[in-house]
């Protein structure tokens, strides 16, 4: 099987500004928010904004930069947050917005304006953090869209970069400014674990399918693989640390097959990784720093890799495949 | 006080605007007496009342007056339209630990001093000398009026915001309230002369800097017609290197120009600068305060609002330093700064330069490209200081054959003081140190590829 990705195709159109997150959905379609404040939706196959009809809506695009986005694992909703804490919930196949969340609104003790934003695989919630490092459980109900439903401290109170659900929907993993990596269990609304592996920023996280593993991209130019089943307190959980990029690695994600990681950087490249070898396998050469990068869900057909979208600081959407077979 | 007839005459023009002001303090003066006086009125009148219907059941009045007095001031936090602003009031009584009465003997004790000095200013071309008559005082500092009576005012804070408040209310400028400022505002270029009312002159250099007088002391600017670029600096430290570097006159650029630190922006700006069409430049840190301190530049400040027609000039261009062009320059991002939540939040109003505070401002008061860089800036959560080009190696295209020779740079001595030059002594501390004298400097080659790119000053040849 080769493992060298080619570039496919380009969107048709680019945002006016960087792309700051990207998504493969299941309906293969992708979603990407950027900078500009826009959100669009794209048709894999062709790079075409998506459209089901004239009427399809697309929101109009924010004031501020959107930096955060969650796509539901059916694909059939994207949740994001923009630079200063608006939390909208967007039907994809509607194009309607069923929600809207100013998290900035000073309503009480535990708010605060949310960076980074996870919605749960099961729905009905979301999960969000900001300044102070707490993670917060939202509705995503549209009768209550944002209601802070529990707020879980991390026991620091350090910038949340970037928060996941985990597929079963049972844990969120929340990174921090400074490094940390914490694992909170939703039902018992409790801190399980945490990882210091990084001292620096970690920009984003990514879970294996089956839960056991999270890998984290870092702005010390590492991303490190964690078993999460490893107990607090133990010491351990890193078990891998894969080293390449020469400046923040910006993005991460893990193939459906859990088999290659995937990560874009500030160095302006996308890497491939094979993470039971702990090696880079593929360098994609992008035009300026690559801060998303999604894998597509569906799995690869037989003797392929897989396929993967990308989005930078020029503002298009960019879809890759594998080279062997048809990708 | 002479009678002004001839309105030809400059000067007795001049008086007339005077006696205008005196008019406006005396009239606030006035006003407060008009309040003071009804209130007691009223309350006899009511005691009075009381006294004709009183019956043997009623208690007696308290006969001592009712004081209500509402002093209007502009506040200079709520502008309003282009030049007024919103009102704010000294009201007496009000429950306070200290006393209500003290904000107003604070500011009929400026006023005062106010109307004394502008009672006794000599006209103004008729001065040789700039030192005070100690009895007859025509000009206050500031600085002054806090030490006539340091008990009433306790922090110069208060003389400097009563200063501020009673030029906006009545819509003056301090120099016509008799109160200098404190220059210490810079500048370097050949190009500038200042004219002083006293008939000296103060000529520019392009290797030093020189200090601009007060305000209130210049006659006239003398700006050169070669010279093709303004660029306002920030720092002075920054400010002290480019002018070291020479780059008001610089090899590799065929026009001259001129430096105005930060702090000597309003004395030129209003004087000279909104009459010429050359670009004007600013050169500030690539962090949210910079930003704020370029939209004063460009658009006033909210403080001195009552002053942006004057002092404000559209032209004022951006010229780095950017957060999108830091890796262009070679900066790695691991070198950059973190933004910290004090650059983030909305902080108290008297300090609104935090981002978000910056974003929300409307269009007209923060262009589209100020935005964008904010937002990266916030998104990378990283800020970095003009300096930070000082450490950089520049990729090897940006520098030029010519600049391999090392110019001998002249580090000026003291000269003998007279009691007329205002130069800065020697050893004011530099930015970037001892690689600052080399002419491969970075940051000089920073600013010459950004002023013949972006303000497209033409190169040589």
């Amino acid at each position: 099987m080769s493992l060298a990705f080619l570039h496919s195709h380009n969107s048709k159109e680019a945002h006016q500004d960087a792309v700051w997150g990207v998504a493969w959905t299941q309906s293969d379609t992708a979603v990407s928010i950027s900078a500009d404040g826009s959100i669009q939706q794209w048709t894999c196959s062709s790079g075409d904004s998506y459209s089901d009809g004239p009427h399809f809506k697309t929101p109009a695009p924010h004031t501020l930069g959107l930096v955060s986005l969650s796509v539901s694992a059916d694909g059939r909703f994207a949740l994001y947050g923009s630079l200063e804490g608006l939390t909208t919930l967007w039907d994809l196949s509607s194009g309607e917005i069923v929600g809207k969340f100013e998290s900035y609104v000073r309503s009480g003790e535990d708010a605060e304006p949310s960076w980074c934003v996870s919605l749960n695989p099961r729905g009905s919630t979301y999960a969000s953090a900001g300044a102070s490092g707490k993670l917060s459980i939202h509705s995503a109900e549209p009768g209550n869209f944002g209601q802070r439903l529990a707020t879980i401290p991390s026991g620091r109170t350090k910038f949340g970069m970037y928060c996941a659900y985990s597929p079963d929907g049972k844990r969120v993993a929340l990174s921090s400014e400074t490094g940390q990596i914490y694992i909170f269990d939703v039902e018992s609304s409790s801190l399980v674990n945490s990882f210091t592996s990084h001292a620096m920023s970690v920009r984003s996280l990514a879970w294996s399918h089956d839960c056991n593993l999270l890998l984290s991209a870092s702005e010390d130019k590492r991303l490190v693989l964690h078993d999460v089943r490893v107990s607090l307190g133990s010491g351990g959980g890193a078990v891998a640390t894969f080293s390449g990029h020469s400046s923040w690695v910006l993005s991460v994600d893990i193939s459906p097959d859990g088999r290659l990681g995937l990560s874009g950087s500030a160095d302006k490249t996308i890497k491939v990784w094979d993470i039971a070898a702990r090696a880079a396998v593929s360098t994609v050469q992008d035009t300026g720093e690559v801060w998303s990068v999604s894998w597509r869900p569906k799995p690869p057909a037989v003797g392929t890799a897989g396929a993967f979208v990308s989005g930078g600081e020029d503002g298009v959407v960019r879809w890759w495949r594998s080279a062997g077979g048809g990708g | 006080m002479d009678s002004l007839i001839d309105p030809s005459d400059t000067e007795s023009v001049d008086l007339g605007n005077d006696l205008d002001v005196v008019e406006q303090l005396e009239d606030v003066a006035l006003d407060f007496l008009t309040q003071l006086c009804r209130s007691g009125m009223k309350a006899q009148r009511d005691a009075s009342d009381a006294d004709s219907s009183a019956s043997e059941d009623t208690k007696p009045s308290n006969s001592k007056a009712k004081l209500n007095i509402r002093i209007p001031l502009a506040d200079r936090t709520k502008p309003n339209d282009s030049a007024t602003h919103g009102l704010k009031y000294l009201t007496y009584p009000r429950k306070l630990a200290s006393g209500s009465a003290r904000p107003i003997a604070q500011l009929f004790k400026v006023i005062n001093l106010m109307h004394e000095a502008i009672h006794n200013d000599v006209p103004a071309t008729k001065r040789r000398v700039l030192i005070y008559l100690s009895e007859l005082q025509s000009h206050y500092h500031r600085r002054d009026i806090y030490y006539k009576d340091v008990q009433l005012f306790k922090t110069q804070k208060v003389v400097d915001t009563l200063v501020d408040d009673i030029a906006a209310t009545l819509q003056v400028d301090r120099s016509n309230l008799n109160v200098r400022a404190t220059s210490k505002g810079t500048f370097c270029g050949s190009g500038l002369t200042i004219h002083l009312l006293t008939g000296e002159m103060i000529r520019g250099n392009d290797a030093e800097a020189t200090l601009i007088p007060v305000g209130e002391d210049i006659e006239s600017f003398d700006f050169d017609n070669e010279v093709k670029w303004v660029l306002i600096v920030e720092k002075d430290a920054v400010f002290q290197t480019l002018c070291h570097l020479k780059l008001t006159n610089h090899p590799r650029l065929s026009s001259r120009g001129l430096m105005i630190t930060g702090k000597g922006y309003p004395d030129i700006a209003t004087r000279h600068l909104v009459k010429t069409f050359v670009p004007i430049l600013a050169l500030v840190d690539s962090d949210p305060y910079g930003i704020d301190i370029l939209s004063v530049y460009r658009f006033g400040s909210r403080a001195l609002h009552h002053e942006r027609e004057r002092l404000a000039a559209e032209r004022v261009e951006w010229l780095g330093v950017w957060p999108s062009e830091l890796t262009r320059y070679g900066i790695e991002k691991d070198d950059l700064i973190p933004i910290t939540e004090h650059d983030r939040k909305k902080m108290d109003k008297s300090r609104d330069y935090q981002a978000f505070s910056l974003l929300q401002r409307p269009r007209s008061q923060m262009p589209t490209k100020w935005r964008k860089e904010l937002i990266h800036m916030l998104h990378n959560r990283r800020k970095a200081e003009i300096e930070i080009l000082c450490s950089r190696n520049l990729p090897s295209s940006q520098s030029n054959a010519e600049d391999d020779v090392d110019v001998d740079v002249d580090v000026p001595d003291d000269s003998p003081a007279t009691s007329n030059s205002f130069k800065l002594p020697a050893n004011t501390p530099m930015a970037c140190g001892s690689s600052s004298t080399h002419s491969r400097s970075p940051l000089l080659q920073y600013l010459i590829d950004k002023l013949l790119h972006t303000a497209m000053v033409p190169p040589i040849g």
